[in-house]
């Protein structure tokens, strides 16, 4: 096993790495096997508007999800994104129908809202857990908690409505039958990937998932790095917002609740380890899929949203039980 | 199989061993723990067990109380075979380990703790308080703790006490055989004393202890026998009163060892004080006292002492990991202070760190990757890996290291000991550091990869690099060091020079036999 032989090494960079590459292609298998399965046995699964329609239900959870992918990777987990997200929303909805600007200030004046307040509350997940190097379980648990209550305290309890027609188109443009909004999300996804796979910076969260302390007997300050993920989480969060806003044109504080959860199980089900350090966006992309297709198809099959729970409750255990034994023979 | 075993067939005479071990051999993978180890124990002796680190004692201990089994060799307790399965069966057979590191919960209470293996129950299956309480005060009281409330959580408890409390826990089953393993590293001078007086009472109730301590004045306070162990060895069981000290230390380096090894090459001409450390004392030091030394460019200082007494400690200090209560270092005679690896490695400085698994390596990641890991600014232009220039440096750094391995991307993992280590090296050598803190720098790697270590580390003091070597296998410090500076609870007991380099000298001056070596430093 351990045999090392003097061949010239010739290689492609890591990222690249067979094992990496199959880990993905055994997600993608999955979710084939889903696509074909229903498209066999249900007559509207494989129809276009069916297509739009599973696309536009994941994109929310994608993009959370690729937030959360940073965080998991660093060994973290972040619970306040459903919370965050409704709060940004909220600051976001308030900042829209302030009167006095037109529809694309308005609309300008949101998204900058949105976004500030997802990175505020993500740096603030950062900072706490990493200079005290506290559970981010623990931290982004109370920050659920503030960020929800903030929302309901900012909009009185109140739903806010009536934003500008060009957000509401935004929301519902299409191209080529693929809502925008996805595309926003696909493009997170790809940016992510980039960061994680070509920069300095991903590399070094790669590394601290792996082994936090060689990381910083390496000379590098693993907690600006934490605080970064834990950040990227937050602007996702603020993101996510936005484009809940322009789908369903309101804000309401109560939005988002049990996003986190979802968020996680696509991480997860894309293969990125919870004990951090191995796993890819793509995977996450993948994840989100899973869960979408499931969802979507097994109400087409006739069964309650009951049952799609469980089944996608099962489906997550699936994932990680799968993942144990991966990882067991990567060990090897 | 068996080799000379020290006692004679066990059936005629059970009573004088109570417990024999014969031809014990035990491996590790590729590492040999136990290479016939044999010895007897009799009914109701104290024997002590010595050994330089690594020489096999504590594999014996776990093999005892049954956390692993052995390969060859037998043992038989009372003229009957002994081979537990696991700990809880050795438990009920007699044989009770206090172990070195703690095994209490700290926020449970001392009773709780006491009974943690079995605890009492009323009839209806619950927890029986009042007779945990009793027991655990029954146990206390046995070895003197009369003062101590068993209620109180074991947090509340300092270190000496807890030790006790471990002590009372092993003494509350029916011992036969009790196992001491360094039990007096963490205790001061007076409750060692009681620890003794506990120790001889236990003795005088017929049970066999045996003590294994890195302190020859103990051995030689209160052991009936000595058993001396060398590279999983036993070399000699001695009546205490036929033997001295220096006898023992003799046996445990090995005449012909120390003579061999000695390094022959001409010296090198040390540069400038690239380092000087004045009454540095870390965090973890317990005295006021520090340790001052000066570290010369194109100079390898070795530190030796035994495993606690604050070598590593030292290196972490110096790198700015642990915090530095008190002292001075000078860098190139600047006052300097590293609030953290990153100041000490942008002044130059390099940490191959005692343990690769979990501070040196990222084990899951590319070859490449660990090695540019402390070098990223070269491997990357505006936070963009350069994955070509990674690559190309990865394999230059691997060739000059001879590096074994089959792709730059596969994991660490996949790499031998000696490899990996490597790779640690190669890591820290990207840098072209000027000093360079070694922490054990062969630890698990083979003969060969060891060498060739030696070779490198050697090459990298001509260039002028000054090297700081923390090692437990003095063999290697004879072949490296220029000077060796030899620790015992934390200060320079002496320094070496290459005239006076050997095994025995470098052990009087860890043991404290201060007096016995050659200059004395500090």
């Amino acid at each position: 096993m351990t045999t090392q032989t003097m061949t010239e090494p010739v290689q492609k960079t890591s990222r690249f790495s067979v094992r990496s590459v199959l880990q993905n292609a055994g997600i993608g298998l999955a979710l084939l096997a889903l696509i074909l399965f229903f498209s066999v046995f249900t007559e509207h699964f494989l129809t276009p508007n069916n297509i739009t329609n599973i696309l536009t239900q994941i994109t929310i959870n994608l993009v959370l999800a690729v937030g959360m992918t940073f965080v998991i990777l660093i060994g973290g987990i972040d619970l306040s994104v459903g919370s965050v997200m409704a709060f940004a929303a909220v600051v976001a909805g308030k900042a829209i129908t302030l009167p006095g600007f037109g529809p694309a200030e308005a609309i300008a004046l949101a998204i900058v809202a949105a976004t500030l307040t997802g990175v505020a509350c993500g740096m603030f997940n950062g900072v706490v857990s990493a200079y005290w190097s506290l559970p981010s379980f623990i931290i982004t648990l109370g920050m659920l908690n503030i960020a929800r209550g903030a929302a309901l305290h900012v909009s009185d309890a109140q739903t806010i409505y009536s934003f500008p027609y060009a957000f509401e188109e935004f929301g519902s443009a299409m191209v080529y039958g693929i809502p925008v909004v996805f595309l926003v999300a696909l493009f997170l996804v790809f940016v992510a990937w980039f960061v994680l796979n070509f920069t300095v910076f991903g590399r070094l969260l790669y590394g601290i998932g792996n082994n936090e302390e060689a990381v910083r007997l390496a000379g590098h300050s693993v907690f600006w790095y934490k605080v970064a993920a834990f950040t990227i989480c937050g602007l996702t969060a603020g993101i996510a917002a936005i484009v809940y806003m322009a789908r369903l044109n309101i804000s309401s504080p109560i939005a988002g609740i049990g996003f986190e959860l979802n968020a996680i199980a696509a991480v997860i089900i894309g293969g990125t380890s919870l004990a951090g350090g191995r796993g890819s966006v793509i995977g996450t992309l993948l994840g989100a899929f899973i869960i979408g297709v499931l969802a979507n198809g097994l109400i087409l099959i006739g069964l309650s949203d009951f049952m799609r729970q469980m089944i996608t409750g099962i489906v997550i255990i699936i994932a990680v039980v799968l993942d144990y034994y991966r990882a067991k023979y990567a060990a090897k | 199989m068996a080799a000379a075993s020290h006692s004679a067939a066990p059936a005629p005479e059970q009573s004088a061993a109570f417990l024999s071990v014969e031809g014990l051999k035990k491996h590790f993978g590729g590492v040999r723990a136990l290479d016939g180890v044999s010895f007897s124990l009799e009914k109701g002796e104290i024997h002590a067990l010595v050994g330089e680190n690594g020489a096999g004692k504590s594999t014996l201990i776990k093999i005892l109380s049954g956390v692993f089994p052995f390969d060859a060799g037998r043992i038989l307790l009372a003229g009957e075979s002994y081979q537990p399965a696991n700990p809880h069966e050795a438990k009920e057979i007699g044989v009770q380990v206090v172990h070195q590191e703690f095994n209490l919960l700290d926020h449970l209470s001392i009773a709780e703790n006491i009974s943690i293996e079995k605890m009492p129950r009323t009839r209806f299956g619950l927890l029986d308080k009042q007779e945990m309480n009793r027991r655990a005060r029954e146990a206390l009281d046995a070895i003197g703790l009369t003062d101590i409330d068993v209620k109180a959580p074991v947090s509340s408890l300092g270190i000496a006490h807890r030790q006790l409390v471990e002590i009372s826990r092993a003494l509350q089953f029916k011992s036969r055989i009790l196992i001491l393993d360094e039990p007096t590293a963490t205790l001061t001078e007076r409750e060692t004393k009681r620890l003794f007086d506990i120790v001889a009472s236990i003795k005088a109730d017929g049970v066999t202890v045996v003590f294994v301590s890195h302190h020859l004045e103990e051995v030689f306070a209160i052991c009936d026998r000595v058993t001396v162990f060398r590279n999983g060895k036993t070399i000699a069981t001695d009546q205490i009163v036929d033997t001295t000290p220096e006898g023992v230390v003799q046996k445990m380096v090995g005449r012909d060892l120390a003579a061999s090894s000695r390094n022959e090459e001409a010296p090198r001409s040390p540069g400038n004080i690239a380092l000087r450390v004045e009454s540095l004392c870390t965090a973890a030091n317990p005295k006021d006292r520090g340790v001052s030394f000066d570290l010369r460019y194109g100079e390898i200082v070795g530190i030796a002492g035994l495993v606690g007494s604050g070598r590593t400690e030292i290196l972490r200090g110096l790198f700015g990991v642990d915090p530095i209560r008190s002292g001075q270092i000078f860098q190139d005679t600047r006052d300097v202070r590293f609030s953290g690896p990153r100041d000490a490695i942008a002044a130059g400085i390099g940490f191959v760190t005692e343990d690769r698994k979990d501070e040196g390596l990222i084990l899951d990641m590319p070859i490449a990757a660990n090695i540019s890991l402390a070098n990223m600014q070269a491997i990357s232009r505006s936070g963009l890996l350069q994955f070509s220039a990674e690559n190309r440096r990865s394999r230059e750094r691997g060739s000059k290291l001879k590096l074994k391995y089959g792709k730059l991307s596969d994991p660490v993992a996949s790499l031998s000991g000696g490899n990996q280590q490597k790779v640690v090296l190669a890591k820290w050598l990207a840098r072209n550091p000027k000093v360079l803190l070694l922490d054990e720098p062969t630890r698990g790697v083979d003969v060969g990869a060891k060498a060739e270590i030696y070779t490198i580390l050697k090459e990298l003091a001509r260039q002028g690099v000054a090297l700081l070597v923390v090692s437990s296998e003095m063999p290697e410090l004879i072949t490296l060091a220029d000077r060796i500076l030899v620790l015992a609870e934390h200060e320079i007991q002496g320094e070496l020079q290459r005239p006076e380099f050997s095994e025995e000298n470098i052990l009087k001056l860890a043991y404290g036999q201060t007096a016995m070596a050659g200059e004395q430093n500090q």
